[in-house]
């Protein structure tokens, strides 16, 4: 009796070990095919901060270095900003809304959804500029092209902050 | 300004610094630690002077006078909210709070006074010393920051901060501003506003900045190391002093007229 | 009963109890476990922690584990560091419930962390000034050594090393609890924690925790074996309990009558022995943790021989008493000391403030909390069943027969 309801019981813990294992790895047996990463051309500038193809594979170290300099050390308006990323590439949508970079199938998704890397980045950094949002970009209060391009002309340079702080004080 | 003086603001490491650690560790660690710092220190010089890395020529800090700070008013609360993309609203005991203003009443004379509290922005940081990953830590200016990119939020640092300085961000957060990145599981705390003040000493920490709006101009920030700044001969003129001298932390945010 | 002629198997018979055990054990970790992923995904506020006080009951059993678990190192090193034969038995039971419980204990702190995603970063990047990080490394050796030293047990061709070893993990035990003692004892923010006397406070409650979960789980495997603990080892047991009992509780006393002697301290020390903590102080840790097991154990000691083998009971409800009241002695410590007020301007009354710098802070654990530590407890114990059944821990010569 007591050894029937044992081998009883250890059935049911062998099942319920195999179902927790097999739930916990789910994603990896049924996750699809992921498709080829559509890049999403930068909204601004004609070039990357870098060499494109440098950009392509080094991006992260060159955003490690940059986030140590800047935190660290205090170095500011240096070239591979996280915020310069986000500046140049999240998109508009029709309406002239930004688009967050890190969006379904943006510019920072696809390729790392891919890749199968995913980053945390956009947990605490803005993924949208902030200049779309305060100069009414946003859907609630939609802003004629020209102007968006008037503004866009403005900040092209590298050294946008400096060119925000005009922007806002000539208006 | 003083510079032997032990209330002295100016970066004094020789000593409290020596103290606090030799206390906290013992002293096999200790000699492998100040060897290690050195070597850290002097590669620090070496790059600022290329790079435009802050130094520890300058060391910033605040001069608040409550003789001009109003019990009712919370403007710098809100500026540096503002400034930062944090919410004024919900649990007063979850939400971050970089500054908070608190009202006071002397015990034996009954006299009332209004002051904001933030980080203190110390010289020898009980923060700086508890945290296990090195992500709190103190710039070279003096300014006391979190890594967030290495904080694992053990909260340790809250334990020891003696002003309650820090927040620890409990939920998940949206519409982070780009010059404050602020997410959940990690602890924060007043930065000094470096975001604004690396580009130019002009641009004022916010809640200075949201203080002088309001025409009190109870806050004042500049450089504590050099004794020409408006910082240090307006602190020469009226006086001031640290909260909880006692624990003779050096604090880098000076109160007149406590 | 020399080690040489003691042979030792894996827990033999399979019993229903056991397996019983095993499955409620399981779901239990895997509840907390979701617990755990909960707190993770939403954030720490649907626990009842605050940026006042910000480590909640997850430490506190985490804590206790820790602590428990350095301790249940007792049984180990009385045999072989200190000699003592009746403990040799039992030795091996003794290392892999220390080092069972230190995983435990360890999963439950970094489960609590806001980022424990990044446990990648605590493991490489250090602050050699933080307590915290010498216990990184404390806790890592510990369980280490303790490794090597159920291994020099277990394979008879290093058994000569075992005392050596068994003194090592002794001396790295002390220095261990010492450690986390300390992670409490030089807080200068928050005056409660601002201690010296944590480090051997700490210690006694390590031994005094540790003996209690030993006693348990050695009247457990005893069952398990279908006998029951010779009378003799209750005997000593309780002996050993009762005298770690005694050490804590004069530690705790020195630490509250020094806190009342210390004039910044007294405040908080009138809010520990007569504010809301009171009940839990007096009647958890001082009645529930202390007194009680002492006279229980004193009654159990006077018993002789013959009733003391009836008496197990009597072991049971003390050991069980002292482990409780250990934890809520955590509890006292962790959670009371961050709901007193940090004074920042003495001489002055705080008329108002947004953050609660005039009064008590209110913590309630929420039932996450709950689930993550007992997860935490349960995940230990689970490990320890199924190492039971894994290595041959357990000696014949544990249990006595039934009469
Ligand atoms: C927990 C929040 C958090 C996360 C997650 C985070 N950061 Fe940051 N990051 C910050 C904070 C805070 C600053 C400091 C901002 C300042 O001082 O202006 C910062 C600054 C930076 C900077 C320098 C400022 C700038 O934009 O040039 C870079 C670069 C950077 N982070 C990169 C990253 C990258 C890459 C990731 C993802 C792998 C990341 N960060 C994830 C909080 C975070
Ligand atoms: C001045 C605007 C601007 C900024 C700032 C900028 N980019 Fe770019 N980026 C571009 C443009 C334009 C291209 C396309 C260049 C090309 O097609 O050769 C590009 C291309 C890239 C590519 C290659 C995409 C591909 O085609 O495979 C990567 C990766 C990239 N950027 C990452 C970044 C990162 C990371 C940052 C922040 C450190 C950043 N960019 C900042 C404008 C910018
Ligand atoms: C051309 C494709 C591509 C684009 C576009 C791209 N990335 Fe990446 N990224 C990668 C790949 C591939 C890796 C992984 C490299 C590796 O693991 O060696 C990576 C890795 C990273 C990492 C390091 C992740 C880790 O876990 O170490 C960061 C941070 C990062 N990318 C940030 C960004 C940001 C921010 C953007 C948008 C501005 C971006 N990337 C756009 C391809 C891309």
């Amino acid at each position: 009796m007591l050894r029937s309801l044992a081998t009883v019981t250890h059935r049911t813990i062998v099942s319920v070990l195999c179902a927790v294992m097999l739930i916990t790895t789910a994603g990896f047996w049924f996750a699809g095919a992921v498709a080829q990463p559509v890049i999403v051309p930068a909204f601004k500038g004609e070039q990357c901060v870098a060499d494109t193809n440098l950009m392509r594979s080094d991006h992260m170290k060159l955003l490690d270095h940059q986030r140590d300099d800047t935190v660290i050390d205090g170095v500011r308006g240096a070239p591979y900003s996280l915020i310069g990323c986000v500046d140049c590439h999240a998109q508009r949508s029709d309406s002239g809304a930004a688009i967050r970079v890190d969006a379904e199938g943006q510019f920072c998704q696809s390729c790392h959804a891919y890749a199968a890397v995913k980053i945390d980045c956009f947990s605490c950094h803005a993924a949208v500029p902030e200049q779309a949002r305060q100069i009414g970009l946003l859907p609630d209060n939609p802003m004629p092209h020209a102007e968006i391009n008037r503004v866009m002309s403005l900040l092209k340079s590298t050294d946008y902050h400096a060119k925000e702080q005009q922007f806002f004080t000539t208006n | 300004m003083q510079k032997n003086n032990s209330s002295s603001p100016q970066t004094d490491k020789s000593l409290l610094a020596r103290r606090r650690f030799l206390r906290n560790l013992g002293l096999l660690g200790a000699t492998a630690v100040s060897s290690f710092t050195l070597l850290e220190v002097k590669a620090r010089e070496q790059k600022a002077n290329t790079t435009g890395a802050v130094t520890a020529e300058k060391r910033w800090g605040l001069l608040i006078d409550t003789s001009k700070c109003s019990s009712g008013c919370d403007a710098c609360v809100r500026g540096c909210n503002e400034e930062h993309g944090i919410e004024n609203e919900g649990n007063d005991a979850t939400r971050a709070q970089w500054i908070r203003k608190i009202d006071l009443k002397d015990k034996l004379t009954g006299s009332e006074s209004s002051v904001p509290v933030m980080c203190q922005h110390c010289d020898s940081a009980p923060c700086v010393d508890v945290c296990p990953t090195g992500a709190s830590f103190k710039r070279a200016d003096g300014i006391v920051l979190v890594n967030k990119h290495t904080c694992i939020g053990c909260r340790y640092c809250m334990m020891a901060c003696p002003y309650k300085a820090r927040s620890f961000i409990h939920e998940t957060l949206t519409n982070q501003k780009p010059a404050a990145p602020r997410g959940k599981g990690t602890v924060e705390s007043c930065t000094l506003c470096v975001h604004r003040v690396d580009r130019s000493e002009d641009l004022q920490p916010a809640c200075a900045v949201a203080c002088t709006d309001e025409a009190h101009s109870a806050i004042l920030f500049g450089d504590l190391n050099d004794p020409q700044s408006k910082l240090a001969t307006k602190m020469k003129e009226i006086g001031a002093s640290q909260v909880r001298a006692d624990l003779q932390l050096n604090t880098g945010v000076r109160y007149h007229g406590l | 009963m020399s080690i040489d002629n003691t042979s030792y198997q894996p827990l033999g018979q399979t019993t229903s109890g056991y397996l019983w055990l095993l499955l409620v054990l399981l779901l239990m970790s895997i509840a907390g476990g979701y617990c755990a992923y909960n707190m993770e995904h939403q954030g720490h506020h649907i626990t009842g922690m605050t940026n006042q006080v910000v480590w909640g009951l997850p430490h506190v059993f985490a804590v206790s584990l820790i602590l428990t678990a350095s301790g249940a190192l007792n049984g180990a090193t009385l045999a072989s560091v200190f000699g003592l034969q009746i403990y040799k038995p039992y030795a091996r039971l003794s290392v892999a419930l220390a080092i069972t419980l230190l995983v435990g204990g360890l999963l439950v702190l970094v489960l609590d962390l806001g980022r424990p995603d990044r446990l990648a970063i605590a493991m490489t990047t250090y602050n050699f000034r933080s307590i915290f990080s010498w216990n990184i490394f404390l806790y890592t050796g510990f369980i280490f050594l303790g490794v090597v030293y159920l291994s020099t047990m277990l394979d008879r061709k290093i058994n000569r090393y075992t005392s050596r070893v068994g003194a090592l993990v002794f001396l790295w035990r002390i220095v261990l609890t010492t450690g986390t003692g300390c992670i409490f004892g030089f807080l200068v923010g928050r005056s409660a924690l601002d201690a010296a006397i944590m480090a051997p406070l700490f210690i006694a409650l390590s031994v005094v925790m540790g003996t209690a979960i030993l006693a348990l789980v050695m009247m457990l495997v005893a069952r398990w074996q279908r006998g029951i603990l010779p009378a003799a080892v209750v005997n000593a047991l309780a002996t050993l309990l009762f005298w770690c009992l005694l050490t804590l509780l004069y530690f705790s006393v020195v630490h509250h009558l020094s806190n009342l002697y210390v004039a910044e301290h007294q405040a908080d020390e009138r809010f520990v022995l007569g504010g809301p903590f009171a009940v839990l102080f007096w009647f958890g840790h001082i009645v529930l943790g202390v007194v009680v097991p002492l006279l229980l154990l004193q009654r159990l000691r006077g018993l002789s021989q013959p009733a003391a083998n009836k008496n197990t009971g009597l072991l049971l409800a003390a050991s069980g008493a002292a482990l409780l009241g250990g934890m809520v002695m955590v509890y006292v410590i962790v959670i009371g000391s961050q709901t007193v007020p940090q004074t920042l301007f003495p001489g002055k009354i705080v008329t108002a403030s947004s953050f609660g710098d005039a009064g008590f802070a209110a913590y309630t654990p929420s039932l996450w909390e709950w689930g993550v530590g007992m997860g935490g407890v349960c995940f230990s114990l689970l490990l320890f069943a199924m190492v039971l059944k894994l290595l041959p821990l357990c000696s014949e010569a544990a249990s006595a027969a039934v009469e």
